[in-house]
């Protein structure tokens, strides 16, 4: 195979698989943008607190892997309903703008905390599920199966919110997002489909954050998992989804992988900052051509 | 002095009687000897914090250089507060990547006095210039999208900016850092400290100047309500646009500044983090108060260097009793008063001092001065 | 030449076609009334002459020069002033900051030079600060100066909105519901406040209201609008006694009115000659 084909196929594979990650991410925005109207920037940083959570559980308290990855989770979603209760919540006349902050502010806080617990820290590795590595045929691009285990997840997760979302739970929380008085008139208390909502959010992320951690090493700080690296590509993702398509957050993220793996082509190895300058190129085309998303279901477009 | 109450009697009511009761209009109110005797103290306790103090004139306290950096660091940092005011607070514009626009005129003074061997001032003048040039082209993405989406742009722009435009070598010298030397005069940390005053408050007066005018109440009008600001014959567009051309000028001699400053630029330090510190800074501090800015952003660079800390002894509370490295208080500390704000001091710093600056300018003391309702950070659009 | 004329204008939409067809035309120092039921389009009308809506069809000529397609803003400068249904002020600025902002095109200074503090600034300041202060005494709202918009009664914000308008200094007035939330004394005073106005000010006035009285009384001419059609025009009463402009509103044909009553036709059937039976 040629040097730059096979360049790309190892960019696509590994663009595919690391875009399962924000396509998890960009499932937590989508839901929580539809619940609330927010665009809620603590989204990744869900996934850093559950991923420092997770590794705290396992190397440094010992527990078994499967208690660690649980009590991640809880962590991550104890996060959400906190960021719900204290910023959400107090916040929800205020415009959106505001209360973007105000997430922006939960982000910064999670980075605060990880600084203060792990700070001695400086290099964090946690080891992966399924330790075993294989290289795809003809490409020859490197996959992990902790890498496969995700995009499992994503399957699962992405097949049982579809599911959720035409159940009457599901409408449940459209409505109260939709018409929160009406919908407090008809018994549904808005209150609780809000919390929900931020739970969900944050399960998404934090097993976003756990199932991708052991992949890199990671320590505390703005270029780990969270704000640095999966927060803009995880929106970027939900913004091909129109903000509104569980599907087309899927579609989103995988896209934004492939193209941020386009930067790592050595036809960019002159251009500094490929990847950045890449993502912020293909946010621009998209926001200025396509404002109203890609990958939104033709129903959901004329809504 | 007795009190005496007449009971008038009573008007029968007359179908067509049409009284207006127009309110007495109070004289304005003036203080008293005493009064300006005592806002004049003040004042000159003010000025001798802000101008002697960090010269160590007429002091008590022994002031080093490493602390008068600080001090200056901490004024740069209020201007590219200021800077972000203009776009968040005046115009109601989101942006997460103003450390970007600090960064380009960083970088763009640095290369001026450094490969063109051109002035500082001169240099300053192009940083702005390119701080403004940056933030219309931003500021034109901007006209198209509602406030959200146009935040996600500038949180791109800001990795963009700090990963492949200061990734340049030839421009930006690479990880080795940018020289950027003193303008010959202000070398020392004590004269710079002053240099930075100097600009301070030219930004200061530009700030009031364009509070004051047309395009100041262009930019509050369309803030909360561009429909009716474009019936009042405001060019809406036109203004969002001025708008980002004063914050980038803002930022870019702030940038110039801090480059200066450091005396050695490096990409890394403008990144994510410097950006959320600008919005803690401003929201913090206040949005639309001057003052509540400055102080925010005095606040914030204090605590970010530690010598907030120190200066109050706290490091055995923060690294004993905590476990937190003085360096990272700020981090743990600004989240906090930001949701603080947010949700129940919405006028932030600004409206904690309101009673305080409006006495000082010759009003009565009035505790519930300065009253903001919440924050308003809007983007009708959004 | 008319002030104001409006020719065929249509606007759609989606599915619904909000104006169908609409002209109208007010002269130099008309008052011209609209009144229709609500949803018939007059504040879509509103919307289209000064320019928030583009037309499907149809244009907007001012003096004779076709605005159809300029934006508000330069609508406002060639002197068409607007009031809005929901009372158009900017709530979190005082009265005098909202007479300052609508003044924006009066100040001669450019914005630049507002930012650098030239010296013409200040004293183009001053001198709106005055102007502002005079509108406010010919509408006797000097004691609300400094008070915040968003903390002002309803009827008091509705005399603050049209001292703002004055001070865009306009040609033509468009008064979207001047008169709403209004009694009888109050509504009748208005209509002395907008004869006194054009008088003064030498203005032209469009107006939409439901105060049929109010209308009737200070307007020149009268358009009746209902379903996004002109469904009746004409002097005052003529329009408000139409039957078509009463079933639009009521749904049922006016009570004759006893004066124009015409006199009962005589019996055509033969009476006997020599008187009655």
């Amino acid at each position: 195979m040629s040097g730059l084909g096979q360049e790309l196929g190892v960019a696509i594979v590994t663009g595919l698989l690391q875009g399962c990650v924000y396509a998890l991410v960009a499932l937590g925005i989508v839901l929580v943008f539809r619940a609330s109207g927010v665009f809620n920037f603590a989204q990744a940083e869900f996934g850093t607190t559950g991923l420092f959570a997770a590794y705290a559980a396992l190397t440094l308290w010992g527990w078994s892997y499967t208690w660690a990855i649980v009590f991640g989770l809880g962590v991550a979603v104890a996060m959400g309903l906190l960021t719900e209760r204290l910023v959400v919540h107090p916040l929800r006349n205020a415009s959106r703008v505001t209360v973007l902050v105000g997430t922006a502010g939960v982000a910064l806080a999670a980075i605060g905390i990880q600084f203060w617990q792990f700070n001695e820290t400086l290099i964090m590795t946690m080891p992966r599920i399924v330790d075993s590595l294989f290289l795809v045929p003809v490409i020859g691009a490197p996959v992990t199966v902790q890498q496969l285990i995700t995009l499992g997840v994503l399957i699962v997760a992405s097949v049982m919110l579809a599911l959720f979302f035409r159940s009457p739970a599901g409408l449940t929380i459209q409505a109260a997002q939709q018409e929160p008085t009406a919908a407090e008139l008809v018994g549904i208390s808005v209150r609780r489909v809000s919390m929900l909502t931020w739970a969900m959010a944050a399960l998404l992320g934090g097993l976003a954050g756990i199932l991708s951690g052991p992949n890199l090493t990671f320590t505390a700080g703005f270029l780990s998992f969270g704000a640095g690296r999966a927060l803009l590509p995880g929106f970027m993702a939900a913004v091909l989804a129109g903000m509104r398509s569980m599907p087309g957050a899927v579609a989103g993220g995988l896209t934004v992988g492939v193209v941020e793996q386009m930067g790592t082509l050595s036809m960019m190895i002159e251009v500094p900052g490929a990847r950045a300058m890449l993502l912020f190129g293909f946010l621009l085309v998209v926001l200025m051509v396509k404002p109203h998303g890609i990958f939104v279901p033709r129903a959901a477009a004329t809504a | 002095m007795s009190e005496t109450t007449q009971v008038l009697p009573a008007v029968p009511a007359d179908a067509n009687d049409e009284t207006t009761v127009v309110p007495a209009v109070e004289p304005p109110f003036r203080p008293s000897r005493a009064g300006w005797t005592a806002r004049g103290v003040v004042w000159a306790a003010l000025a001798w914090v802000v101008l002697a103090l960090p010269l160590n004139i007429l002091s008590p306290f022994e002031v080093g250089v490493t602390d008068v950096d600080v001090a200056s660091l901490a004024v740069i940092y209020a201007i590219g507060a200021l800077s972000l005011n203009v776009l968040l607070g005046y115009c109601g514009q989101i942006s997460l990547g103003h450390q970007a626009f600090v960064g380009v005129g960083a970088f763009a003074s640095a290369y001026i006095v450094t490969n063109l061997q051109l002035s500082f001032f001169l240099a300053v003048g192009v940083a702005a210039l390119f701080g403004a040039v940056q933030a219309v082209l931003l500021g034109a993405v901007s006209l198209r999208l509602t406030g959200l989406y146009f935040a996600l742009v500038t949180l791109a722009y800001g990795s963009f900016a700090q990963e492949t435009l200061f990734g340049i070598t030839s421009l930006t010298g690479g990880e080795g850092g940018k020289p950027a030397p003193r303008p010959d005069f202000f070398t020392s940390g004590y004269r710079y400290y002053y240099l930075c005053l100097g600009f301070l408050a030219l930004v200061l007066w530009i700030d009031w100047r364009l509070t004051a005018s047309k395009a100041g109440r262009a930019m509050a009008a369309l803030r909360e309500n561009p429909r009716v600001a474009s019936s009042y014959g405001i060019d809406v567009r036109a203004y969002i646009l001025v708008a980002f051309a004063v914050s980038g000028l803002f930022a870019g001699v702030a940038g110039s500044l801090v480059a200066h400053h450091d005396e050695v630029i490096v990409p890394s330090s403008f990144d994510f983090r410097l950006a959320l510190l600008f919005v803690l800074m401003t929201v913090v501090g206040g949005l639309r108060s001057r003052t509540g800015v400055v102080l925010g952003a005095v606040f914030f660079a204090l605590l970010e260097e530690g010598a907030l800390v120190s200066m109050f002894g706290l490091e055995g509370f923060f690294e004993g009793l905590l476990g937190l490295p003085t360096e990272f208080v700020s981090l743990v500390v600004g989240p906090i008063l930001l949701v603080l704000t947010l949700t129940l001091y919405p006028g932030g710093i600004g409206q904690q001092v309101a009673p305080i600056r409006l006495w000082l300018t010759g009003h009565r003391f009035d505790r519930h001065a300065g009253r903001v309702d919440d924050v308003e950070v809007t983007d009708v659009r959004a | 030449m008319s002030v104001l004329e409006i020719s065929n204008l249509t606007i759609r939409f989606g599915g619904i076609t909000a104006l169908n067809d609409v002209s109208l035309r007010a002269g130099e120092w008309e008052i011209v009334g609209i009144i229709g039921p609500n949803g018939a389009g007059k504040t879509t009308l509103f919307n289209c002459i000064t320019g928030f809506y583009q037309p499907t069809a149809g244009r907007v000529a001012y003096r004779g020069r076709d605005i159809t397609g300029l934006p508000v803003h330069k609508r406002t400068a060639l002197g068409i002033g607007r009031t809005f249904q929901n009372v158009g002020l900017v709530k979190n600025a005082t009265v005098r900051e909202n007479l300052a902002t609508a003044q924006h095109l009066q100040v001669s200074y450019d914005p630049w030079a507002g930012i650098a503090g030239g010296p013409t600034t200040f004293g183009e300041e001053r001198r709106i600060r005055e102007r502002s202060h005079l509108i406010l005494e010919l509408l006797d709202l000097r004691h609300v100066g400094e008070e915040r918009v968003a903390d002002l009664p309803y009827g008091v914000l509705k005399k603050v909105e049209i001292a703002a308008v004055l001070a865009t200094d306009p040609d033509l007035l468009l008064l979207d519901e001047p008169g709403s939330g209004m009694g009888p004394e109050e509504a009748h005073a208005l209509g002395d406040t907008l004869l006194e106005l054009r008088q003064q000010f030498g203005l032209s006035i469009v107006m939409i209201d439901h105060h049929v009285p109010l209308v009737t009384r200070v307007s020149d001419y009268v358009y009746c609008l209902n379903f996004g059609e002109v469904l009746a025009e004409g002097k005052p009463d003529d329009v408000r006694r139409h039957p078509e402009v009463a079933r639009a509103y009521l749904g049922t044909e006016p009570e004759p009115d006893p004066a124009s009553e015409p006199e009962p036709e005589p019996d055509p059937t033969p009476t006997l000659v020599g008187g009655t039976l």
